[in-house]
């Protein structure tokens, strides 16, 4: 993994892989056999911290439409619905975040991964995951501090 | 007639659930035999208009008011403002009930707030808190007594001439002198039919024209002194609630939407943590406004105009390279106790 990508979340280094692609809603996806591993990216750990529950509301294989919620997740410092980050189908889902969250955090581009996912769409390279970081960032703080007053 | 501190007025649901019902009379019941408060029963607030004898009543009254009903408080104050029952909102014990954790402080409200006061005090009590009558008729002898122990014995009598001032209508007059009609909750109340509206919190408003350039139907205006108003209400859309997402102050309040945030709660209801949804790819509360209204205007016969028109200005002229207080809240994030 050389050439990896670095976004500044203030003095946080959220780390962009060069191995693998994304999608907007800061999923990473990295080819596996026939099909795509798919996992949170650095940057939406950091945001969530540690996570403490992780459900899913849809079946493993069940066609998805982009955007469409799949399942939800909780930590520390933040409640989120999970969704689907392109059209596509999902195959299975990884056992070890159900049964201890915290592997999210301890290897979110690894072991943590979320669930395996086939799809023909077009996925974010990380120099294009990176613009939409540095585009969303400033937007990123205000909804968080809106929500913090 | 001798007229009381205190005039409890109990807006009905607009609905027939027995048990919204039975509230409603269990506290008509005890209150009619209060001596220290009056009573009066009107239809829900929301759905009266301009004309309508509870209207008129309650522009009547000029003593200190307890409003009961199904809706936020805060929605029921401004709705009462934009009536013309005007009077300075009091919190009650029931506010700030339900908004979870004391450390989360809802910001002041910086609006440009109500215009001519008059010095009267109205508590709203939104009946949706609690199922117990007994709890309402706590609270409201509790702001009863607060009420005269706040009352200057030298300002006088509390009989009727000293709560008409001004120059009351005609018929303002005979509706207060003669309520029995309203009073009684029984007989023929007029009828109301449901209504769909925004009422604007002016405590909140800031008057930045948002929503006057977001809404293409004409419900909003300017009063003389350029401050918004909710004009044309009949040209609003039922259940299009857009303009209230797209108000970056949480100022346009319909009352009787779904979504708490939109009916008038204050804060993230019941929400402790910080929601990322958004961050995850829900839609967000912009794309809602827009495919709401989009959704309106082809009803109308109109094309849609997608995210086209009336887009917020408020994202437009950031310096996003510059280092603020947003990067030190965020790398300061670890350390707080949320």
């Amino acid at each position: 993994m050389t050439d990896n990508l670095v976004f500044m979340m203030g003095e946080y280094e959220a780390l962009v892989p060069s191995d693998r692609r994304y999608a907007e809603n800061h999923l990473w996806l990295q080819e596996d056999g026939d099909a795509l591993k798919v996992g949170l990216t650095s940057y939406a750990v950091r945001l969530l911290q540690d996570v403490f529950f992780l459900d899913w509301t849809i079946d493993p294989g069940t066609e998805v439409r982009a955007r469409q919620e799949i399942g939800e997740i909780e930590s520390s410092k933040a409640v989120s619905s999970l969704f689907a980050p392109v059209d596509g189908h999902v195959l299975e889902f990884n056992d070890a975040p159900l049964e201890d969250p915290s592997s999210i955090n301890t290897s979110g581009y690894d072991g943590g991964w979320l669930y395996r996912f086939r799809t023909d769409s077009t996925l974010l390279s990380p120099q294009d995951y990176l613009a939409v970081l540095e585009g969303g960032w400033e937007d990123t703080q205000r909804m968080i501090k809106g929500q913090l007053n | 007639m001798a007229s009381k501190l205190l005039t409890v007025v109990v807006s009905q649901t607009p609905s027939k659930n027995p048990a919204k019902r039975q509230l409603e009379e269990e506290l008509v019941a005890a209150l009619m035999i209060d001596d220290a408060v009056d009573v009066a029963v009107v239809p829900h607030l929301y759905n009266l208009d301009a004309a309508h004898s509870g209207t008129l009543f309650l522009q009547a009254l000029q003593g200190h008011l307890v409003v009961l009903s199904w809706m936020y408080s805060r929605a029921a104050h401004w709705l009462l403002d934009r009536s013309g029952i005007k009077g300075h909102q009091v919190e009650t014990l029931f506010d700030g009930q339900d908004e979870g954790d004391e450390d989360i402080e809802i910001p002041e409200p910086q609006g440009v707030g109500g215009v001519d006061l008059p010095d009267r005090k109205i508590y709203c009590l939104d009946l949706g808190v609690d199922d117990d009558s007994q709890v309402y008729l706590e609270e409201i002898n509790r702001i009863g007594q607060e009420l005269r122990a706040d009352t200057n014995p030298t300002s006088g009598t509390l009989d009727l001439t000293d709560w008409i001032s001004g120059s009351p209508k005609p018929e303002q007059l005979q509706r207060y002198l003669d309520p029995l009609s309203v009073l009684s909750g029984e007989g023929d109340v007029e009828p109301v039919k449901r209504r769909w509206y925004p009422v604007i919190d002016y405590e909140r408003c800031t008057n930045c024209m948002e929503c006057i350039d977001f809404c293409l139907f004409g419900v909003y205006g300017v009063d003389r002194l350029d401050r918004i108003l909710v004009e044309q209400q009949d040209n609003c859309k039922k259940g299009c609630p857009a303009c209230s997402r797209v108000c970056p102050e949480n100022a346009i309040v319909f009352p009787l939407h779904k979504e708490p945030a939109i009916a008038g709660a204050l804060g993230d209801v019941g929400a402790l943590k910080i929601d990322l949804s958004r961050l995850f790819g829900s839609a967000t509360g912009l794309d809602a406004a827009v495919a709401e209204r989009d959704v309106e205007l082809l009803r109308d016969g109109r094309d849609a105009v997608g995210a086209s028109v009336g887009m917020p200005r408020r994202q437009t002229d950031r310096d996003s390279t510059q280092r603020d207080e947003l990067d030190d809240l965020f790398d300061g994030l670890d350390a707080m106790d949320l």
